[in-house]
């Protein structure tokens, strides 16, 4: 008996220590976005495999299923996913919560350099004097994707002068792109815009756009809430009218993926759009209705929906798997992998790739992209800035449908945002 | 306590047992949570009394998805039956390909809810979608299916009816089948037209199957959220979230796992009553 107890001990012991050993090859699991960034970097993984040793895995899904696919893991015991792609929104959130390693402690360790990344990019992602949870991915800054041949169009042009008194151009004002993409649904037999009206993060950041560009804004420089402003009260309208006028059929229930196979299909003027949409379009392989007919401008206004993701390592995962994350971190980061990214459509987080002669010899129209980014302006970042896109969409849904008068949503949604700020 | 009784008790004592740790813990701790001031920012269990329970039901949210829940189970359940019963009486009478029928009537039974929410959302997709496709070919106007106010929710009851009708032909052609032939064979003899015959005979005969596959459909109805997730996020506005949405919203939006799970429980209380009410009432009816 003794020796049976002996023997299974040492089983056991042994088994152990093979488990412990296995562990060295430590494999990466990351909840991933399901866009062109994402494919981007896929692609390159095997050859960070070969330098490291370490395998990485994408699960990717669409962006309304992440939140709720992280939060449970990252309450659990320990999270299945040890590499975080995170979004700015999340960024007051997951900080607060507990959930995310402060990495300042392993650029220290390491060396690596952060003063590379565009300064609003870093601090979109919570980086203050004490703590870094986030480094940068990439950034998705939100502009006007447009048809080029609908408007140098000259029997859309006779018709829009004639209605109008105007030149058939490039909207400079909100008012201006609203009236243009009324008048392309009318006469141009396309949906004038393509729009995202799901309640939540479409609509939301939809009409974030909307809302900067007739000069409005969600806070002022003190933090207090200043949406249910005049600024505020011309957006929503233009917002409404628009999606009731000039968007098409079901753009209520619309997501990305919706306008985007839209604008694809040739069946829509414009969308308000990631800037970095457009070489996903104006692509003869997979858009051959509209490529070489497209084109990116900064919303009309002058300002548009900025924001951001993120890289983080979660607390609760072992150091062998934290350690690991950082590896990808910094390699994925690093100058050479930014610009190899950047050559396949990336939007850099990097001001030395914005510069870099390659990347802007294959696609110049990242000066358009950078005046987009530069110009861009962030939604509310807090704890519960999650929360507050559904609270807002909500109320913009309510009022795009007439459910809701604009006046009364505008005020839901302004009292929204000063009860979730003082939460 | 008499000898068999004792045995019964200890026979039954490891499924309770079980029942109690699988079913009754998690239930116990949702009501401690609700009771509680445990959020995903502040993860301690602290009972502060029945305040959230009074925070979600002073919301007009919470009442508007209550009443949307109501409309929705009803008009499902309603149109369940009514289809399933219709299916099961003409499945009644068919003889060749029996099993080819129930073959293909339980497919979309088998199929996953969210499964079933994706091919619905592509069909109905406005612009691109089979369903407006062939609408507009036979020049009629595209229809708004998801992002009209008006008409999502009644679209999500046709596809909660579209999926679920063939449970509910199951249990009524089980039903059916189990019936006697003796009150039919009176009926002839008596005159009785086939419509007289459904109304007197098959109707009351059939009625403990049919209560039965009502409420279990009900309580089926009552827990939706799969469908709301996928098609329209409980959008456009507020018209299409089930109060199962709002209390996952609630907790893992809102970070408030304490009012999530009120918003559970009193979902959890609401399928608890009717089904009480509705066994009270088949009770009632055997006796």
């Amino acid at each position: 008996m003794k020796k049976m107890i002996t023997a299974l001990t040492l089983g056991a012991a042994a088994s152990l220590w093979g488990g412990a050993a296995l562990a060295d090859g430590v494999t990466l699991h990351a909840l991933m976005e399901d866009v062109p960034e994402t494919a981007i970097i896929e692609k390159m993984l095997p050859e960070f495999e070969k330098q490291t040793g370490i395998k990485v895995e994408f699960e990717k899904v669409g962006y309304g299923d992440m939140h709720d696919k992280l939060v449970p893991q990252l309450v659990s015991g320990k999270s299945y996913y040890n590499l975080l792609e995170v979004d700015f929104l999340w960024a007051g959130e997951f900080p607060a919560a507990g959930w995310l390693e402060d990495l300042k402690p392993y650029a220290k360790k390491s060396g690596f350099d952060t003063s590379v990344f565009i300064p609003s990019t870093m601090k979109l992602l919570g980086d203050t004097d004490a703590s870094m949870p986030l480094i940068p991915m990439y950034n998705y800054s939100m502009g006007l994707i447009y048809r080029t041949d609908l408007l140098q169009d000259p029997k859309l042009k006779a018709t829009y002068k004639k209605e109008t008194g105007q030149e058939l151009a490039v909207p400079k004002t909100l008012a201006d792109y609203v009236k243009v993409a009324k008048f392309m649904k009318a006469e141009g037999k396309v949906a004038g815009a393509a729009m995202q009206g799901q309640k939540g993060d479409p609509n939301a950041m939809e009409f974030s756009n909307y809302l900067f560009s007739a000069g409005g804004a969600y806070l002022d420089g003190k933090n207090k809430v200043v949406l249910n402003s005049d600024a505020g009260k011309t957006a929503l309208t233009l917002y409404k009218d628009a999606i009731t006028h000039a968007a098409q059929t079901g753009a209520l229930s619309a997501t990305l993926d919706d306008t985007m196979r839209l604008m694809c299909s040739g069946k829509a003027f414009s969308m308000v759009t990631y800037w970095w949409m457009l070489p996903q379009i104006d692509n003869a392989k997979s858009c051959p209705s509209v490529a070489g007919k497209v084109a990116l401008s900064v919303m009309p206004g002058g300002h548009g929906e900025s924001g951001g993701w993120g890289w983080g390592i979660p607390k609760n995962i072992p150091q062998d798997e934290k350690d690991a994350a950082w590896k990808f971190i910094t390699w994925v980061q690093s100058k050479d992998v930014a610009v190899a990214r950047a050559m396949e459509g990336h939007a850099p987080v990097r001001a030395d790739v914005y510069e870099d002669p390659a990347v802007l010899k294959k696609y110049p129209f990242y000066k358009q992209a950078m005046k987009v980014v530069e110009s861009g302006k962030s939604f509310p970042i807090f704890t519960y800035s999650a929360q507050y896109e559904d609270t807002l969409g909500t109320q913009l849904s309510l009022a795009a449908s007439g459910e809701k008068p604009v006046p009364d949503a505008l005020s839901a949604a302004a009292d929204g945002l000063t009860g979730l700020m003082n939460k | 306590m008499a000898h068999s009784a004792r045995a019964g008790w200890a026979f039954a004592a490891p499924g309770l047992t079980m029942l109690a740790i699988v079913m009754g813990l998690p239930v116990l701790y949702a009501l401690a949570m609700a009771l509680s001031s445990m959020t995903l920012l502040r993860p301690a269990l602290h009972i502060t009394g029945v305040g959230n329970f009074l925070q979600i039901m002073s919301e007009p949210l919470f009442w508007s998805s209550l009443g949307l829940t109501l409309r929705y189970a009803l008009g499902a359940v309603v149109g369940e039956f009514l289809v399933g019963l219709a299916i099961a009486l003409m499945l009644r009478q068919v003889v060749a390909l029996r099993g080819l029928y129930f073959a293909v009537l339980t497919l979309p039974m088998a199929m996953a809810p969210v499964a079933v929410a994706l091919i619905w959302r592509m069909l109905l997709q406005p612009n691109l979608g089979i369903v407006n496709q062939t609408l507009t070919s036979l020049g009629l106007p595209a229809v708004d299916w998801l992002g009209d106010p008006h008409l999502a929710l009644k679209t999500m009851i046709f596809i909660d009816i579209w999926q679920q009708t063939s449970f509910v032909v199951l249990l009524l052609s089980a039903g059916l089948a189990s019936l006697p032939r003796e009150p039919y064979e009176a009926a002839e003899v008596d005159g009785a037209g086939p419509l007289q015959q459904f109304w007197y005979i098959t109707l009351p005969l059939l009625r403990p199957v049919a209560m039965i596959a009502v409420v279990i459909q009900l309580i089926n109805e009552f827990r939706t959220y799969d469908l709301v997730y996928i098609l329209t996020r409980g959008g456009p506005g507020v018209s299409t979230e089930l109060l199962s949405y709002f209390a996952y919203q609630r907790a893992f939006k809102g970070l408030a796992l304490n009012e999530g799970s009120a918003a559970a429980f009193i979902l959890l209380l609401i399928v608890l009553l009717i089904t009480v009410v509705f066994f009270f009432l088949l009770e009632r009816r055997k006796s």
